[in-house]
């Protein structure tokens, strides 16, 4: 992503980039196979509700609660019905779209104006850096929820406040680590140097500072993930954001929970859907760390071709 | 701060084993699912303050019996002195738990008590408002109270009153219960635990318990799962899913009705073609049995068949799609604009699987032809769609609500729900309003025919709503006890109806 | 660093007193509690009445000068639903959470130091691949699913442990337990990206092409260097358990100030809101001031 872009220079004389990028992902089985599923949900998110939103609605009462497994019946139930009877695999398909953006939109906000805001609070003047993070403190100390129903309060119910909500609580995080690795890396040796040379703070903000602050808020982003599906059901059922028969995967989640001791598919295939997900961001985000890192790079490349 | 909590760590393993030993033989612990917030007994017709106090702390005049009516509680019999006065004659020799002797001044303080403009009371509110208490203290013993406007169900009334000494202050709730009842409240540890005991001084047969504690837990499947692991004897109130153990799970009527409730103020569900249109569609038999329990009955009006006046007569809507289809039909044909967007409105956690109800109903609906969305709120969200005024911008909405009416006369429902000062009615019609005034002054046989003409009225002449199911709960209980929860059970637990076996 | 201290209390106060301002007016706008209280047949008489009681009929700038007036003798105003001050719910459930909180960041920060530092020296090995996997289920399924299922096993079959309330230290084991994982997913991921990058770094290199090979030398004095992003996070993690834990309060029926909070903004108990908050708020900042001293004192050459 961003940080691609910085990287990517080093290795554009190589013959082929693609290639070569390929070929590291393949020496990585665990991050080749994420990338795979991450392919996969992303699919199912593009061309999921339309290829399957019909059998995703169609309620069949007397067929609540279908156990997982019963190959007899057509594959769609194969991972068993929810509790109006419909296929739990063509919602959670279906609900690939509407969680993946909700997710995205919330993780990607928070870690770009978090991200921003930590880099000004490191590395300016002692003023705004001092207001960035007591307003961070005041964000950190206000409860979600009640965010939630005042926004719920003073504003139509739409996906977009849902994102919004979500992303505000958790701008601090990324904020208060970017800039804590912000105050550490502008001593270092290397920076220090680039300052001395010269250097256009922008230039040593992205050239020298993202790139070391960037593995971390990468990690911390991958988890927030799990953590945005999940708590995202909570703010649906206040009456923001996405409604029933509209579904998501943190929606699923909680609406098994009632059945949890009972019927367990109900909430265990869509949690397993976020497991996967985080996992397999987490996988291809470490993967990525190691292939952009010049240093570590030679983790994934032939031995040969390590200069 | 880590030290402190190893010495409380040191001294609460050094108290496990005391407790342990702790759960006798007479003990009982009732899980309940809501934390009590306020214990005063003027609160106790909220159902989680009611299943600790009623009856058990505080006691009442008269008591509702399911199966056998009006019964004499701490009044011993009452009759009606005309003009909206009645005579109540009290039980001699009654104490409360502070030692005084119960007399007809304890009853004037406690009908002041729930009126009083100090705290607001929840029985005050509810069951009393509009109305003016005036009390005469005859003697000791006996007691006249009018009713203005006069109340022909006023000894039925009585009964939600709890009786409170009158030194109880009337401008602060009390943090420690006193009444009359067969146990004492011993101790409160808000968040963890209420502790009752049994009133040595009881008036009445000295019940089978002799310890109660209560725990709170908002999880329907933990608190099924204490009662499995032993660790409470009593749950009065599981979800439909947790009661999966025929040997300790029992169901019983709840009082609650599920109905829903169309805007007939908007069209395009002012047009009665509309609303018969929507009862026709949906599939009532569908849920029973699946989304709801088996046993939910389905209704033709907001209060359980137990209650006076009920219409024994009237028939649930069958389920009929091409019915319903042709009835929108026939109302669009008349430019009946039928295909303006209908929100449906949910209330979070309003009775067991709600969420799942609403998708169910608005499937059917959509499959019928309208044009409607689901949107669930949270209660105070909920309120505002559900009680008057309505906002003047408002679109055509179904709101979706459970009523609870225990108390055996539909007064306690129908002027709210349908009369056109009703604050949480969506009807304005006169001729109703008339029929309303008319039944609710109406004594006897004569008050019975005019209810339920009433409901006839409502449900298959103007249809009005749409009624769906009388509900069941579910309670789980240890075997080791002899109790059998009742449509009461939803607002009160006397723990001297339990025994052990 | 007392000029630093002295600078960042006055500006801690500020914006505490900003955020006391900030939840008051916000709140008030999220309706009016009467309707919440009272039955729904309540005449209009009562409503006024019930509005009268509690002040809430006044301007809205006349209840906020009350409130301040009060907040001058630390009275945050009677909770409505309970009928109690509310700084005193607030702090009889903020005691339990105090508690839980600090046991479970203890023993979270632990394990995820020494289990994430050993994964990082081996990057791809059997145990980093083990403890990335384990870690990052547990933190990304949902809480609930680990607590539900924990009852039953643990307290229904198996029988080892109370199924929920408090009591014993046995009640405390499967809250912490469920309330531990996924702080401990997060903060060992940051731990082992943190250290994998700080042993690949230049000094460390030379520390040992100068042949320091004794391993927990390099391993301390890597851990300080990778600290500043892990400190950080966990911060982050209490933040979110001072807040309360939500799900772990209410399946387990431990009174913590999570579900009182949670509660009060639904019911739009005002008093107790503003209370909790105002605690919470108080142990956060405490927290995060903390957190930039530990900065200065495990890199030196941070300034402020």
């Amino acid at each position: 992503m961003a940080a691609t872009d910085t990287d990517a220079q080093p290795i554009a004389d190589a013959p082929h980039p693609a290639r070569r990028i390929l070929a590291m992902l393949w020496r990585d089985k665990f991050a080749f196979a994420a990338a795979l599923f991450l392919l996969l949900m992303v699919f199912c998110a593009l061309f999921g509700p339309m290829l399957l939103e019909d059998a995703a609605t169609r309620q069949n009462l007397r067929g609540r609660n279908a156990p997982p497994f019963d190959f007899s019946k057509p594959w769609l139930f194969w991972l068993g019905g929810d509790a109006l009877g419909r296929p739990l695999l063509a919602r959670i398909v279906v609900a690939a779209q509407n969680t993946l953006m909700v997710a995205a939109g919330a993780v990607a906000s928070s870690l770009l104006i978090g991200g921003a805001l930590g880099l000004i609070a490191g590395y300016t003047a002692r003023l705004a850096s001092q207001v960035i993070m007591r307003l961070a403190d005041v964000i950190m100390s206000f409860p979600s929820l009640l965010l939630a129903v005042i926004v719920l309060y003073m504003l139509e119910p739409a996906v977009g406040n849902l994102i919004i909500v979500l992303a505000i609580t958790r701008i601090p995080v990324y904020l208060r680590t970017s800039r804590a690795e912000v105050l550490e890396v502008r001593e270092r040796m290397f920076v220090q140097a680039a300052q001395v040379m010269g250097a256009s703070t922008r230039r040593i903000v992205f050239r020298h500072i993202l790139p070391v602050i960037f593995p971390t808020l990468i990690t911390i982003a991958t988890l927030d993930f799990a953590f945005v599906m999940l708590a995202e059901s909570s703010l649906s059922f206040l009456g923001i954001g996405i409604q029933p028969p509209e579904i998501t995967w943190g929606l699923m989640v909680a609406q098994g929970r009632p059945y949890l001791t009972t019927a367990w598919w109900l909430s265990f295939w869509p949690g397993l859907a976020i497991i996967l997900t985080t996992l397999s961001l987490n996988l291809l985000s470490n993967w990525m760390r190691t292939a952009l890192d010049p240093v570590q790079r030679w983790r994934l490349e032939l031995p040969r071709s390590r200069k | 701060m880590i030290r402190r909590t190893v010495c409380i760590a040191a001294a609460m393993l050094a108290a496990a084993g005391a407790s342990q030993v702790a759960a006798q033989e007479d003990s009982i612990t009732v899980v309940l699912s809501e934390e009590l917030d306020i214990v005063d007994p003027c609160e106790a017709s909220r159902s989680n303050v009611g299943r600790v106090v009623l009856q058990n702390i505080a006691e009442t005049m008269t008591e509702l019996v399911p199966g056998s009516g009006l019964q004499p509680r701490l009044a011993e019999s009452w009759e009606d002195k005309g003009n909206g006065t009645w005579r109540f004659n009290l039980r001699s020799g009654v104490s409360f738990h502070d030692g005084t002797a119960l007399d007809a001044a304890d009853v004037a303080h406690s009908l002041e008590r729930i009126k009083s403009e100090q705290i607001s009371c929840e029985i005050g509110a509810k069951f009393f408002g509009g109305i003016d208490l005036t009390t005469n203290v005859v003697d000791d013993t006996t007691i006249e109270i009018t009713a203005d406007p006069a109340q022909p169900i006023l000894p039925l009334l009585m009964s939600t009153v709890t009786v409170v000494p009158s030194e109880t202050a009337m401008d602060s709730f009390v943090e420690t219960p006193v009444g009359t009842g067969p146990y004492t409240f011993d101790e409160y540890a808000r968040g963890q635990h209420i502790k009752l005991s049994l009133n040595p001084d009881y008036w009445g047969e000295e019940p089978a318990v002799r310890n109660a504690t209560y725990v709170f837990r908002s999880d329907s499947a933990v608190r099924a799962a204490m009662v499995a692991a032993g660790e409470a004897d009593i749950a009065p109130n599981i979800a439909l899913q947790d009661a999966s153990d025929a040997s300790m799970d029992f169901s019983y009527p709840n009082s609650e009705s599920v109905y829903m409730r169309p805007d007939t103020t908007m069209a395009p569900l002012d047009d009665i073609r509309v609303r018969q249109a929507l009862n026709y569609a949906v599939d009532r038999e569908a849920f029973v049995g699946t989304i709801l329990a088996d046993g939910t009955l389905l209704s033709t009006a907001l209060v359980p068949p137990s209650t006076i006046g009920y219409n024994h007569d009237l028939e649930p809507y069958p389920f009929d799609l091409e019915k319903a289809r042709a009835l929108l039909e026939e109302a669009r044909a008349d430019g009946v604009p039928v295909d303006t967007e209908i929100t449906l409105i949910g209330r979070t956690n309003n009775w067991g699987n709600v969420l799942e109800t609403m998708e169910a109903l608005l499937a059917m609906w959509q499959d019928a032809g309208f044009n409607m969305s689901l949107q669930m709120v949270e209660v105070a969200e909920w309120l505002e769609h559900y009680s008057n005024p309505f906002p003047e911008d408002r679109r055509p909405e179904i709101v979706a609500a459970q009523h609870d009416n225990a108390n055996g006369d539909p007064v306690f429902s129908v002027f709210f729900k349908y009369a056109s000062e009703g604050l949480q009615s969506a009807v304005r019609d006169p001729e109703l309003d008339a029929m309303i005034l008319d039944a609710t002054t109406a004594t006897g046989d004569e008050r019975e025919a005019k209810w339920a003409e009433l409901f006839k009225y409502i449900h298959t002449d103007k249809v009005y709503d749409v009624q769906l199911f009388h509900m069941v709960g579910f309670s789980r209980v240890n075997p080791r006890l002899d109790f059998t929860p009742t449509i009461r059970t939803n607002s009160e637990l006397q723990l001297s109806q339990v025994s052990f076996n | 660093m007392k000029g630093f201290l002295g600078k960042r209390a006055i500006a801690s106060a500020i914006s505490l007193v900003g955020l006391i301002i900030l939840v008051f007016f916000l709140s008030r706008l999220t309706g009016d509690p009467t309707d919440l209280y009272l039955p729904l047949d309540a005449s209009q008489e009562a409503r006024e009445n019930f509005r009268n009681i509690h002040g809430l009929n006044d301007p809205l700038m006349v209840q906020f000068g009350r409130f301040v007036g009060d907040l001058a003798r630390l009275d945050f105003g009677m909770s409505i639903r309970r009928a109690e001050p509310a700084l005193d719910a607030v702090l009889r459930g903020f005691a339990w959470t105090l508690q839980l909180a600090a046991i479970t960041m203890v023993l979270v920060t632990l394990l995820a130091i020494v289990i994430g530092s050993l994964a990082a020296f081996r990057v791809g090995g059997l145990f980093d691949r083990l403890a990335t996997f384990f870690s990052l289920i547990g933190a990304s399924a949902p809480d609930f699913w680990i607590a539900i299922v924990a009852i039953v096993l643990f307290s229904v079959n198996l029988g080892w442990v109370p199924t929920s309330g408090t009591g014993t230290p046995w009640h405390w084991i499967l809250p912490i337990g469920v309330l531990f994982i996924r702080p401990f997913g997060l903060i060992l991921q940051v731990v082992r990206g943190s250290m994998i990058s700080t042993l690949s770094s230049a000094y460390i290199k030379t520390a040992r092409a100068k042949g320091v090979k004794n391993r927990p030398i390099i391993f301390v004095h890597a851990l300080r260097n990778a600290m500043l992003p892990v400190i950080t996070v966990i911060g982050d993690q209490a933040a979110g358990l001072l807040n309360g834990a939500v799900v772990v309060e209410s399946i387990f029926g431990f009174p913590g100030v999570g579900k009182l909070m949670i509660d009060s903004i639904l019911q739009r108990d005002f008093a107790v809101v503003l209370a909790a908050i105002m605690v919470t708020a108080l142990a956060i900042f405490v927290m995060n001031l903390l957190i930039d001293v530990l900065y200065a004192v495990l890199d030196p050459r941070i300034r402020y």
